[in-house]
């Protein structure tokens, strides 16, 4: 009996259903009740997906994937998934709005000593884009400017170019819609052009 | 043998079996596709971890997409049952996972602000969407209606779309998410389909289209079923009883 061989990606196409998108979706510091906070500096992040020749990029799904306060994992890869928050799952999903508008909600992810590599890894956040015209999905990883930890971490020192590197840090700024006592970041993702995001093969 | 746990390895997709980025005559992949080169990256935890409770976000539960009430009118079109197991790559099953599942209506048309322009009609009764988990063999069931084919909008050449079912599968990490797409066998707009096509190799491709079950199997008299399996990246590194298969 042959391995089996994963199935083809597809493109998730023009027609993902709205209601797919509950509310609290794009809110990583809940879980199920939003009385029961995640630990942690809550954070907020947001910002406009583009395609090429800097036109907004509508209608795309973005999801996150990111460690707890304390850079753990609620999964049995993570030895010290014992440790993990259990009012934080690390994982969203939001559509870009019209002028391809994004934000989401979270709080700050602890880096951690990456038992896989033996490096250290700076705190981080993985993203995945989808939409339509993409047959498979893009990813990407944001990083948290000031980090000392940054440059050695293995997943953005294999960026290797400084100026497509700085395309992968958040950028602290002022953003009206961001609760109260959350440190705001703005970050575009640019998925072709002079200042494309970095992506990274998945 | 202690029971397995989740894959913790997930290596790079083979080219062949996995879609081109760029398709020519489908316009929109050439100005959303990175110019320049992926990256190479080690994986780490972050890659080989996923969310284990996606059920608490999204609610399941939702398998029958043909009527929008357990006791209501069912939509129009064809009754299909559609069955399959989710895999990993060392063939064992994918237990409790999140699967999103959405198509086309029997008429071609989606229940989406984006296909308003579309001269095909709605189908009141057409829920469009579903939601479920695997169970403890991986398994999955979705009872619908066969989607109609569709003319792609603003598409010069007159690209239809054959009968097709979106699927979104999550896996046990972050490296096994994966959207894909379910085809009908024997449609003849398969063999143009630009989608289906743009997997090179024809194994692939046929990873991608259903098998019709005998009639007898079904749980209703006037639904037709499909199997259908999907298999995620991730393997164990480490040995242990593999199934026989």
């Amino acid at each position: 009996m042959s391995k089996p061989v994963p199935t083809p990606s597809a493109t998730v196409g023009p027609f993902f259903p709205p209601h797919y998108f509950g509310a609290g979706d794009n809110d990583l510091s809940f879980i199920d009740d939003a009385a029961q906070r995640a630990q942690g500096q809550r954070i907020y992040i947001a910002g406009r997906v583009y395609e090429a020749n800097r036109v907004p990029r509508w209608n795309t799904i973005l999801e996150l994937w990111q460690a707890d306060a304390n850079g753990c994992f609620a999964h049995p890869n993570d030895p010290r998934a014992a440790q993990a928050d259990p009012n934080f799952m690390g994982w969203g999903r939001r559509w870009t709005e019209n002028d391809g508008f994004f934000d989401f909600v979270s709080v700050k992810p602890g880096g951690y000593l990456d038992p896989l590599t033996g490096q250290m890894r700076a705190p981080h956040i993985n993203v995945s884009v989808m939409g339509s015209g993409l047959m498979r999905r893009l990813v990407t990883t944001l990083f948290f400017p000031g980090e000392p930890g940054n440059a050695a971490d293995p997943v953005f020192a294999a960026v290797g170019d400084p100026a497509a590197q700085a395309r992968l840090i958040l950028k602290p700024a002022k953003l009206e819609r961001a609760p109260a006592g959350a440190l705001a970041y703005a970050l575009d993702i640019v998925l072709q052009g002079e200042d494309e995001t970095p992506f990274f093969i998945d | 043998m202690r029971a397995p746990g989740p894959p913790d390895q997930f290596s790079p997709y083979d080219a062949a079996t996995q879609p081109a980025a760029l398709v020519p005559d489908y316009k929109e992949t050439l100005t959303r596709n990175p110019a320049r080169a992926l990256v190479a990256r080690p994986a780490t935890l972050t890659e080989i971890t996923g969310p284990t409770h996606l059920a608490r976000k999204l609610p399941t539960g939702m398998h029958d997409l043909s009527r929008k009430n357990p006791d209501g009118p069912r939509a129009m079109g064809q009754h299909i049952l559609v069955r399959g197991r989710l895999l990993d790559e060392d063939g064992l099953p994918v237990r409790g996972s999140v699967i999103e599942l959405w198509h086309a209506n029997a008429a071609g048309r989606y229940l989406h602000p984006m296909d308003a322009q579309s001269p095909a009609p709605l189908d009141d009764n057409f829920l469009g969407s579903g939601r479920v988990l695997t169970d403890q063999e991986g398994r999955y069931e979705f009872v619908t209606v066969k989607p109609g084919a569709y003319p792609v909008p603003n598409h010069a050449e007159r690209w239809w779309r054959p009968p097709h079912i979106h699927i979104s599968v999550f896996g046990e990490g972050f490296m096994s998410r994966l959207v894909t797409q379910m085809f009908f066998p024997g449609d003849p707009l398969n063999e143009v389909d630009l989608i289906l096509n743009a997997v090179p190799d024809a194994k692939g491709r046929a990873r991608m289209v259903a098998r019709q079950t005998a009639m007898m199997d079904m749980p209703v008299l006037n639904m037709v079923g499909y199997e259908h399996d999907i298999v995620v990246r991730g393997e164990r590194s480490t040995p242990f009883e593999k199934p026989h298969a």
